[in-house]
């Protein structure tokens, strides 16, 4: 046997584990261990006396193991190893047993039981800590650039933040302009203040900010490497029109003959096969949707090419591969508008006076497709009558259970506007109006004020008189108790509730990041890490994440710049020694542990044999339990370490 | 029927192990619902009743138990399944239904049109027996008066009561049940 001198310390922590287990009775069992030279007790171990008795235990009978019976290695592990190097001993030479969260606190019923398990506990740390072996902490260099995914408000607020403390942004955008949804909203609640007019001046300023690079038209394909080295992989579609040589003065889309639906004016007008997207959009200049132009040769039609005068148009453009350098990851993916269309009884697609919020707000814009008139699709015309009707898609078990979050405010939103703007007679139907942010409750209050009727109750179901293109709709004033027929409605907007984007899946795939059982990005912690994801330097924001309002989507982007930020601005991180090492004398490279390891970490070198990526490995110990020639062990988990402690517990006191 | 009708619901009107009970005989989700009405909303026989789905899932799950057996409303529903169709919670509201009916009966609350057909069904094996009009038309058509169904076997009429006897229909539609009385 190794000849150690451990020392074990007991936290009562108060009453928690000290009114539970029969400490005297603990201390002296423990004392009996061979190479157990210390034991000693105290109230709280954590607090700066604990820590000091810790201290002077180890100088005066010169410890070299040492064991803390306690609360959760979770919650204090951090300090015991601060107080191990103050002491001069390495952090990894100390074991703590948890006699709190696995002890006292689950077994308060039986203490006598309590104590004989916490003798247990103690005995195996001890048994373990013998083997316990001195580790280095690798540190690695973190890239000071930051990649961010998606170009609507979370990835221009963090961009900004980054790129103004003086970091490299790589901001990647698959639409021709940044922006997002949010500069196709109309106004914004509760304020109504112009979604445009506070989102533009934060575009232009990406736009020529120094140290971000806009890539449009982009995706990224592929991500490797690791926290503080991701290298990154995009691809970048051709625009077919020089950036830096147009100049936005729209003499192509006059002599362009074809006309498509524009996307971004929610398929509500038209617009030409070379275009922009919005007036405001960044980059300011076109775009040539090549799928549906006619022809780049003077035969077929090629007649913007001719009336280019900067000679920006380029039709031999084509795709790029980029590589980037990164040290860290915001994805800011967004989301999609619920296809309404699978809720069949409100004839959305069918009838065409049934819209949803996403048209609703182009109509509203002054920039849209009606230059801010609401009207209906069949004849153009005011609407007198307007039901809206909450919850489509959203907590419905059909469709998806959770709560979008944002349609109930952009429904009162729009009804206020729409009753102001026209003195439209409008009717609510909704399940539980959620006005939960700040100022949103006495928007609603005012809205209500303002003449718009609140129905407590969901629609059942949507009738069209084929000849007015009038619609009926059923429902229930559930505070009445009574079933409501409104006929001769003129207009029914459904509040489409929000869809991970159809890109989420590939994302997480390309990331290695988690969905959450709704399809959004799923967050490392729901309270505590809310924007960082279970992949060290990889953070997720805005409604990537989950429904969420601009205010919370500019809070999360400012939070994943900072957690960034965090990483980068030491320039390094220190990396838990908790990896594997091979053993290259017995490793036979038979590539079992490449195809098992879950993090990919492992790769098999020039000399045929595998090696671990410390910054990559997670310790999880898989490759080690499947070696066949035992070449791969668990640093600080060591197959020894783990025997002991399992020889321990079944070996007679 | 009327007594328990009141403005004020006091704890002692509710029983919670009713609720338990329908969830238990096969109405599992029952108690996710929203009210949010959407099952009245689309209801066919509301539109002409005073039938009101959402209100009778709402006292079954208060547990106002008795409110809900004793009532005629009860028995209007169609069995059509529109509001399972687009409930959001997707509540098998339909069997919660019938759970709730094969609750009344067994307590007595009958509507006497059902209780009269079901003694038919007792006396001659049919729920609807052949009568004048029927056997007219039969004859025109050319098919033998009587069908070859309990009508024309003693024997058959015999074994189809000892089913009932066995399976207690037969003291089902004859007891004398606390709402028999009220008919």
């Amino acid at each position: 046997m190794l000849e150690r001198r451990v020392g074990v310390f007991l936290c009562h922590c108060g009453s928690n584990i000290a009114g539970v287990v029969d400490i005297p009775r603990l201390m002296d069992t423990i004392k009996k261990i061979d190479g157990v030279v210390h034991v000693e007790d105290y109230k709280y171990v954590c607090s700066r006396p604990g820590q000091q008795i810790i201290h002077d235990a180890v100088k005066d009978k010169r410890l070299d193991r040492i064991v803390i019976g306690s609360c959760s290695p979770r919650m204090h592990e951090v300090t015991f190893r601060q107080t191990m190097r103050d002491s001069g001993l390495n952090p990894f030479l100390l074991e703590i047993a948890n006699l709190r969260e696995q002890c006292s606190w689950i077994h308060s019923n039986d203490p006598k039981a309590a104590t004989e398990k916490a003798i247990d506990l103690v005995r195996m740390a001890v048994a373990r800590a013998k083997l316990l072996e001195a580790l280095d902490e690798p540190v690695f260099e973190v890239k000071k650039a930051t990649l961010i995914i998606g170009g609507g408000i979370a990835g221009i607020s963090a961009a900004l933040d980054l790129a103004n403390a003086g970091f490299k942004v790589y901001l990647v955008e698959k639409e021709p302009s940044i922006g997002g949804k949010m500069s196709r909203w109309d106004k914004t609640f509760p304020t109504l203040d112009c979604a445009s007019c506070i989102l533009t001046p934060r575009m232009a300023e990406v736009g020529s900010h120094p140290n971000i690079e806009m890539l449009t038209l982009s995706q990224v394909e592929k991500v490797e490497g690791f926290v503080g080295n991701f290298e990154v992989t995009v691809r970048q579609k051709p625009r077919y029109v020089d950036v830096k040589k147009c100049t936005s003065c729209d003499d192509c889309t006059k002599v362009c003959p074809v006309d498509v639906p524009a996307e971004f004016d929610a398929n509500l007008a038209y617009r030409r096969a070379i275009h922009i997207p919005f007036a405001q959009a960044v980059p300011s200049a076109y775009v040539l949707d090549m799928k549906n132009c006619l022809g780049v040769d003077t035969i077929r039609c090629g007649k913007c090419k001719e009336k280019c005068e900067p000679g920006a148009i380029n039709y031999d453009d084509h795709e790029r591969i980029l590589k980037l350098q990164t040290g860290t990851i915001i994805v800011a993916t967004g989301f999609e508008i619920f296809d309404a269309t699978k809720k069949e009884e409100y004839g959305y697609g069918e009838f065409p006076n049934v819209v949803n919020l996403a048209e609703v707000e182009r109509m509203l814009s002054a920039g849209g497709p009606t230059q801010g008139h609401v009207v209906r699709p069949s004849d153009l015309k005011e609407p007198r009558r307007i039901v809206y009707i909450q919850c489509v898609g959203s907590r419905d078990e059909r469709t998806n259970r959770y709560c979008s979050r944002v349609c109930c405010m952009t429904a009162i939103k729009q009804a206020r506007m729409l009753r102001d703007k026209t003195g439209a007679e409008i009717f609510l139907f909704y399940i539980d109006l959620r006005t939960f942010g700040k100022g949103y409750e006495e928007f609603y209050e005012s809205t209500a004020a303002a003449g718009v009727t609140f129905i407590r109750g969901r629609v059942g179901e949507i009738l069209q008189d084929d000849t007015t293109m009038n619609l009926t709709v059923r429902g229930e004033d559930t505070l009445l108790g009574k079933p409501m027929q409104l006929d001769d409605v003129d207009l029914v907007v459904l509040s489409t509730g929000v869809v991970p984007p159809a890109s989420a899946k590939d994302v997480a795939r390309i990331l290695n990041l988690s969905q959450s059982p709704d399809g959004f990005l799923l967050e490392a912690h729901p309270k505590l890490r809310p924007v960082d994801s279970f992949n060290d330097g990889i953070f997720v924001a805005g409604m990537a994440q989950g429904p969420k309002d601009i205010p919370d989507t500019v809070a999360q982007a400012k939070a994943a710049a900072s957690g960034a930020m965090a990483l980068m601005g030491k320039g390094r991180i220190t990396v838990e020694p908790y990896y594997s090492v091979v053993d290259e004398d017995r490793c036979s490279g038979c590539r079992l542990c490449v195809s098992l390891c879950p993090y990919n970490a492992i790769t098999i070198e020039k000399n045929g044999r595998a090696h671990v990526n410390p910054a990559v490995c997670k310790g999880c110990g898989t490759c080690s339990s499947a070696c066949a020639a035992s070449a791969i062990t668990s640093q600080h988990y060591t197959d020894g370490q783990i025997a002991a402690m399992v020889e321990e517990y079944l070996s007679a006191r | 029927m009327g007594e328990i009708i009141r403005e004020t619901i006091s704890a002692g009107d509710m029983d919670p192990t009713f609720i338990e009970k329908i969830e238990k005989a096969g109405a599992d989700r029952i108690r996710t619902c929203l009210s949010c009405g959407t099952c009245s909303s689309v209801c066919p026989s509301g539109r002409r009743t005073a039938f009101r789905t959402r209100e009778l899932i709402r006292k079954a799950l208060l547990g106002l138990r008795e409110d809900v057996l004793s009532s005629p409303d009860l028995w209007l529903c169609a069995t059509c399944l529109t509001c399972l169709e687009r409930c959001p919670r997707q509540i098998k509201i339909t069997d919660a239904i019938i759970i709730m009916r094969n609750m009344a009966v067994k307590e007595g609350f009958m509507l006497p049109q059902h209780r009269k057909s079901a003694q038919k069904l007792l006396q001659t094996g049919h729920a609807v027996p052949l009568d004048d009009a029927n056997r007219d038309m039969r004859r025109e058509l050319g098919i033998p008066e009587i069908p070859p169904t309990v009508h024309s076997s003693e024997e058959a009429l015999a074994q189809v009561k000892e089913i009932m006897r066995l399976t207690g229909f037969d003291t089902l539609v004859e007891g004398e049940g606390t709402g028999a009385k009220q008919e």
